[in-house]
């Protein structure tokens, strides 16, 4: 019995270890390889974007799948590990269970606060100095005046002027 | 930007998605101008349009001070770094330009150079443009310079021409209570053949009284973004 609890693994055990560490780096990937790439500040080629882009598409499904070989692997191994041992089990299911929440998220649009119920009100009744620069958009008989105070902080908001849906984007 | 019905991301510069179900399809641009707020009213007023101002947003302008971030919004972009660099055409990253498309030709105007010698006049792809500071010293507009078949070129009224530059700085100023066309109720810009033309770019007295210039879009951006997206692009330099 001691013989098996010990840290000295058989030959199979190993390849166990070595399957948890590529599902795991697996797991991690799929969020960090899109999530690198695409971050804010730098620039995007072409081809990294196509791959994050492709990344992004395959990984709600594989992260999934990864997820579960790895739980089934930790299952394996958790009665013969010690308690360090344990302890990193427990790491990577939280790792690869964490990142397999990421790629579900559009965490890239919580830094941006959408405008969700914009209001209007006359240019009397504006209070912007008349300094301040607008967006100004002219369609039929209508027009709108989006600060740029407003649209540099929530960068998208859609509207409907005339009766053309328009998207106003800073 | 993403659409909530496909999930499509569209490239917020070009309008362009680029990936998803709707990739390769365009949004149409619209024509829009970016003024000050006094100028912006005052041709609404003239113009007899239906005209609605953006509200502040309420509940995200109390939280955290964000009313400053709203303002500092410029400074604070300026702090980040940029993700490309073309040093190569005597500009820096963050000098604001005024790009024009015009038959396949893409060209780039430093903003600093058009507020200094408004209105600019130069030829893209062969079509006659002008650049237009408006009576506020800061909004801008672009035209086609040609009325009735042919190239017009547009000046400064001289006797206009120091209130206009005095109109920088009351810009600068700003809160004053008075829109721009009180402030500088005779702003207009002549040509050649006796017309006077208004900054919404139609003729107020002349032959050709009562007719607009086209508009010509435009997009205000960093110097890096629109090289970025028009890597051919020209820099006026005159």
């Amino acid at each position: 019995m001691s013989e098996v609890t010990s840290e000295t693994k058989t030959p199979a055990d190993r390849g166990l270890w070595l399957l948890l560490a590529l599902l795991l780096a697996l797991c991690l990937s799929l969020f960090v390889i899109p999530a690198y790439i695409i971050r804010p500040f730098t620039h995007q080629s072409e081809r990294g974007l196509s791959l994050a882009i492709a990344v992004k598409k395959i990984a709600p499904a594989l992260s999934l799948a990864s997820l579960a070989a790895l739980l089934a692997t930790a299952w394996v191994l958790w009665r013969r590990s010690s308690k360090w041992l344990r302890g990193a089990l427990v790491t990577a299911v939280l790792l690869s269970g964490a990142s397999a929440l990421m790629v579900r998220q559009n965490y890239f649009e919580w830094m941006f606060n959408p405008i969700k119920s914009a209001g209007f009100v006359s240019p009397a009744d504006a209070q912007l100095a008349d300094k301040e620069m607008v967006m100004a958009v002219t369609i039929g008989p209508e027009t709108r005046a989006y600060p740029i105070v407003q649209m540099a902080y929530h960068h998208i908001l859609n509207d409907t002027v005339s009766g053309v849906p328009i998207v106003v984007t800073y | 930007m993403r659409d909530r019905e496909t999930g499509s991301w569209w490239q917020q510069v070009t309008g362009r998605a680029i990936s998803g179900e709707l990739a390769g399809s365009t949004l149409e641009l619209m024509p829009n101008d970016e003024l000050t707020f006094a100028l912006w009213r005052s041709e609404v007023q003239q113009a007899h349009e239906k005209g609605l101002v953006l509200a502040p947003v309420a509940g995200h302008s109390e939280k955290d001070g964000k009313k400053d971030y709203d303002k500092k919004w410029e400074e604070e972009t300026a702090k980040y770094p940029v993700p490309l660099t073309f040093p190569k055409q005597g500009l820096k990253d963050r000098d604001v330009v005024l790009g024009i498309h015009l038959g396949g030709q893409a060209r780039a105007f430093p903003l600093d150079k058009v507020r200094a010698a408004s209105p600019i006049q130069d030829k893209i792809a062969g079509v006659p443009v002008v650049l237009v500071t408006g009576p506020d010293g800061d909004s801008v507009r672009v035209f086609r310079s040609q009325w009735n078949g042919s190239d017009i070129e547009l000046y400064q009224d001289t006797q206009k021409a120091a209130s206009a530059s005095d109109g920088k700085d009351t810009a600068e100023k700003g809160t004053d209570g008075k829109g721009a066309d009180e402030k500088n109720p005779e702003w207009h810009l002549l040509d050649a053949q006796g017309n006077t033309w208004n900054f919404a770019g139609c003729a107020t007295s002349g032959p050709a009284a009562g007719q607009c210039l086209e508009k010509i879009n435009f997009l205000k951006d960093y110097w890096f973004d629109w090289k970025n997206y028009n890597p051919q692009t020209t820099v006026y330099s005159r």
